[in-house]
């Protein structure tokens, strides 16, 4: 019973159907825009991590040649660009899309179509990206700019993450790939920023009634402030990678020193960006774990709003460090002390969290399910991250650290056993929604403890590997050195992490298929999602909800006894029988918003106007470039001109294949009922 | 589908008085350029400032009239605001930042 | 149950919690974002507009026609008021005149880029091109990428001058449309007045 609208005549009639293929292609939902999301960042993640071990096994060993340097300083690029533009950013955006509009009790976000637009754009921007695999070249047509040829493992971008010019430019970077890189960026970066134009007015305007803004969840709250990062540091980057593009094609010279250029202008415009950057890759996961550490202690967050405040301070606050990353560029002392020490004083803001996250904890009934241990994994790791990071903002002793292994460590203490066991306890804690199943607890915690210890394994040891001198994005490193040993347990651990995401990959694929049915409130929770059937229904709320306080759904299934213990009331499960009632049989008839083809062509139009700009020497360079803008022209004008079709969803049922296509287990009638 | 009521809303004749005087504020700023250059060094200390102001002046006045501005909710002068600060604060310090590293370069 | 029965039975979500239209906020918050792609663009210039490496090469600085550029600055402000007059008619059901202020304000525009490519036509005659020096890819850079956003704004107000010769004219939904172009559109004036103000007059 999905769509009973009738089509009106257009050019490309206005797709209906919310099941199978091409409703993927076609979805304004975004839940299901989240789902691809999420598959397609733990794609990246893949291939982010295969990048690892390729470089872990050339520093196994000293003075290795299992890759040239060339190919190492393609891997170590693409894993550092991988990770952040192509992963962790993603995978946030996949919690973002499903969750926020469950979360404040809206049925889509402010700008559906916008929202599918994003995760095009994205996904073509990744595939351009890493084409450069395929068709990048590092030197220049007529002839390689290095003695040997450059294999292909060698020809994707090569200039680091931060890609720091002059050595990005047309003098040191001939041949195409750090094209690749900067185009790939500015598309991935155009992006965001759609997205979090989107969410701004979401969190905004499209909360339920009695939400107000300090009743929304921490998540919610982390994803606004990260929401106005993207929106301040993204159109930053996007001046800067214009500026290196023409530099490369045009013959400008920003960047070029003996003409007067500024190299360390690229400097300051990219961690202007890079910095509220890390914020946002870190931000998403500390909202999740300030969901999951209250549902798993049976308390409320300690001090919910200075963990909001705070993370509104982390925020602000981020944007006024960014020279900490080149205090040894050449900026003067004064600059120097001057971001030292707001870097210190960043520390303050992130340590009220972990208080208030202790405080949390403190005293509660603990359940160490996984998504409970990976957030406590988080609290500690993301603690030690912090801690090496502090050691970073004492200038001299940065002088010291920097471009060493001991920074390595810093940071994927935070981004690794921070930001990624944070998404790790997201994944598993909303897996029940998701799917309407259980995951297997006993492979969950199997693959927390492998994890755990093989993450350590491999980054602990960089800690003292830096500071006994070992030098970043260099492909050997000396026999003398003694640096082997560690090295080696290094890449031990590297693998051994390897080993628990695939036995994470069965676990997900097996309970989708065979676990038990979760119910509507498994982990008995806080937050308004878990009042909604699992899966989530299309439609979300079947009726939209009224908040009365923070954690509304908490404050209607428990009351606080005379020492603030929580005690279940009397009409809790006949309360949580009814929401999944109305939850499956809404009343009344619900519009959503319709599907539509264009915000795929735009991302088809995106991607071909890249390859434009990248070859625009060529004979067909420039007309493809010009194919591409007027693919992404006409399909805005189709897509503004396109009639508001509405599906009208009168009855649901669960949906028992946990597919998440909207549609119950195959009924062969239902489908030829279907148009 | 504006529902807002807002009061004194400028009618056509306020946006063509409002347009002379930006024509006006243009013209001084353009006659102060041309009484440094020619006239001399009056003050390009004075003549410096006074353009900025001019030029506030008649950004104020299209944001707050032509933008609707004035009239509109306050969060979206929280939001204009915010950006415009964030910009001038950053590329602010980014230009003493730069402009102090003069031995480097 | 108290609470179900009070909730909100789902129609069309119409309510928007500020009270602002959705896309009205969205404009804004995207302008916000403009200020740090433009800030970005003019500090760029204000970096090398006083570099002296002892070029060869011409500055920006020694090419300026502040006469003609003051004329492209007038020019643009009067656009900004055809384009609230347009509003301004829309809001009033005068279908004829929103049209006619709509071509106005895209012609404006027009004649705006127009002159700018003759500027910048003059002044690669006279010797400074993109490539010229850091200042010069700089001016091109900021002045270059504020016509584009013109240009943007021509198009997306003649596609609503075209909606606007339909039978039945802008409609409501289509007059929001108006009001947003018409922001975006002011936006751009207020660049101009700073880029006018710091690039072509300051000393």
């Amino acid at each position: 019973m999905a769509t009973t609208a009738a089509p009106i005549k257009t050019i490309f009639r206005r797709p209906e159907s919310s099941t199978g293929f091409w409703s993927w292609i076609t979805t304004a939902d975004h839940k299901k825009i989240g789902i691809m999301y999420g598959y397609v960042a733990f794609f990246f993640f893949i291939m982010g991590g295969i990048e690892a071990l390729v470089l872990r096994i050339q520093l196994s060993v000293p003075e290795n040649t299992f890759l040239t340097a060339a190919e190492y300083n393609a891997m170590f690029t693409m894993h550092g660009t991988t990770m952040v533009f192509l992963f962790v950013m993603p995978a946030s955006a996949a919690f973002f899309n499903y969750l926020l509009p469950l979360m404040i009790g809206a049925r889509d976000v402010a700008f559906p179509r916008m929202n599918a637009v994003s995760f095009w754009i994205f996904l073509f921007g990744g595939i351009f990206l890493y084409s450069s695999f395929l068709f990048g070249t590092t030197g220049p047509p007529e002839g390689g700019y290095l003695a040997e040829e450059v294999s292909r493992l060698g020809s994707s971008a090569n200039g680091g993450w931060f890609g720091y010019a002059p050595n990005s430019g047309a003098q040191f970077s001939t041949g195409t790939v750090m094209d690749y890189w900067a185009l790939g960026l500015q598309v991935l970066g155009l992006a965001s920023l759609i997205s979090s134009i989107n969410f701004i007015v979401t969190v905004f305007n499209m909360r339920a009634k009695g939400m107000t803004f300090l009743r929304m969840p921490v998540f919610v709250w982390m994803t606004t402030v990260v929401a106005f990062l993207l929106l301040f540091s993204l159109p930053i980057i996007a001046v800067a990678l214009f500026m290196i593009t023409a530099d490369r094609q045009l013959g400008t010279l920003f960047f070029d020193a003996s003409a007067g250029g500024d190299p360390i202008l690229w400097q300051h415009l990219f961690w202007l960006f890079g910095h509220p950057e890390v914020y946002i890759l870190i931000l998403p996961a500390m909202g999740i774990v300030s969901e999951v550490l209250p549902t798993f202690s049976r308390k409320p967050l300690f001090g919910y709003a200075a963990v909001v405040f705070a993370g509104a301070a982390i925020g602000f606050m981020g944007f006024g460090v960014w020279a900490h990353h080149m205090f040894s560029s050449g900026v003067t002392p004064i600059t120097q002390a001057a971001f030292g020490l707001a870097t210190m004083a960043i520390a303050i803001p992130t340590g009220i969290k972990i208080f208030n996250w202790i405080g949390t904890i403190w005293g509660g009934r603990v359940r160490l399910n996984t998504p409970m241990l990976f957030s406590l994994g988080f609290v500690a790791m993301f603690v030690i991250g912090g801690l090496s990071g502090v050691t970073h903002a004492i200038v001299p002793a940065d002088w010291q650290q920097t471009d060493t292994y001991y920074i390595v460590a810093h940071f994927h203490y935070v981004l690794f056993g921070g930001a990624i066991f944070g998404l790790f306890s997201g994944l598993y804690y909303w897996f029940p929604k998701l799917t309407g199943k259980m995951y297997s607890e006993a492979l969950g915690k199997i693959h927390f403890w492998v994890m755990f210890i093989g993450f350590n394994l491999a980054f602990a040891p960089m800690h003292w590997l830096g500071l006994n001198g070992m030098v970043r994005r260099t492909w050997v490193y000396a026999e003398e050195a003694g640096l082997g040993p560690w090295n080696m347990a290094v890449t031990v651990g590297a693998f051994t992490i390897a080993v628990s995401i695939l036995i994470f990959m069965f676990n997900w694929w097996w309970s989708r298929r065979n676990g038990p049915e979760s119910g509507m409130d498994p982990w008995d929770a806080r937050t308004l999602e878990w009042t909604l059937p699992s899966p989530t229904p299309e439609y979300n709320f079947g009726v939209s909800p009224v908040v009365t306080a923070l954690d509304d759904f908490w404050e209607k299934k428990y009351t606080t006894d005379d020492d603030g213990r929580p005690v279940r009331r009397e009409n809790a499960d006949l309360i949580i029988a009814e929401l999944e009632e109305t939850g499956l049989n809404p009343p009344a008839p619900i519009h959503l918003p319709a599907p539509s083809y264009y915000p795929f062509i735009v991302g088809v139009g995106v991607f071909v106007l890249a390859y434009g700009i990248v070859y625009n020497t060529r004979p067909w360079g420039i007309p493809l470039l010009l194919a591409g803008a007027l693919i992404v022209i006409g399909s805005f004008v189709g897509w503004g001109v396109e009639p508001l079709e509405e599906i009208h969803e009168e009855h649901h049922e669960p949906d028992h294949d946990g597919n998440n296509d909207g549609e119950p287990a195959a009924d062969p009638t239902k489908k030829a009922a279907d148009g | 589908m504006a529902d807002q009521t807002h009061a004194p809303h400028p009618t056509p004749r306020l946006y063509v008085q409002i347009a002379i005087l930006l024509a006006v504020l243009t013209a001084i700023e353009v006659g102060l350029f041309y009484l440094e250059r020619y006239v001399g060094e009056i003050g390009p200390s004075l003549t410096v400032p006074a353009l900025i102001i001019l030029a506030i002046i008649k950004f104020v006045i299209v944001v707050g009239w032509y933008m609707h501005l004035r009239y509109e909710h306050r969060l979206l002068t929280r939001f204009f605001m915010v950006g415009m600060f964030a910009a001038l604060a950053l590329y602010g310090a980014v230009i003493v930042a730069l402009l102090f590293t003069a031995d480097i370069l | 149950m108290a609470d179900l029965a009070q909730a909100d039975i789902g129609h069309h979500d119409e309510h928007e919690s500020t009270g602002i239209d959705n896309r009205k906020l969205g404009m804004w918050v995207f302008l916000s974002s403009e200020f740090l792609f433009f800030g970005a663009l003019i500090s760029n210039y204000l970096l090398f507009k006083g570099r002296d490496f002892g070029y060869t090469t011409i500055f920006p600085i020694e090419l300026y026609d502040i006469p003609f550029t003051s004329i492209s600055s007038f020019v643009l402000l009067m656009s900004s008021l055809t384009m609230v007059l347009a509003h301004d008619a829309w809001s009033t059901g005068d279908q004829n005149r929103t049209r006619t202020w709509l071509l106005a304000t895209a012609m404006l525009g027009m004649v705006f880029i127009g002159g700018q490519v003759f500027e910048f036509t003059e002044f690669v005659l006279e010797g400074m091109t993109l490539t010229s020096n850091p200042a010069a890819s700089a001016f091109f850079f900021l002045t270059g990428f504020h016509g584009a956003h013109v240009f943007l704004g021509i198009v997306m107000l003649l596609s609503l001058y075209g909606i606007s010769r339909r039978s039945e004219g802008l409609t409501e939904k289509q007059g929001l449309n108006l009001e947003l172009v018409g922001l975006y559109w002011h936006f751009v004036d207020i660049i101009w007045i700073v880029i006018f103000t710091i690039v072509y007059l300051i000393p």
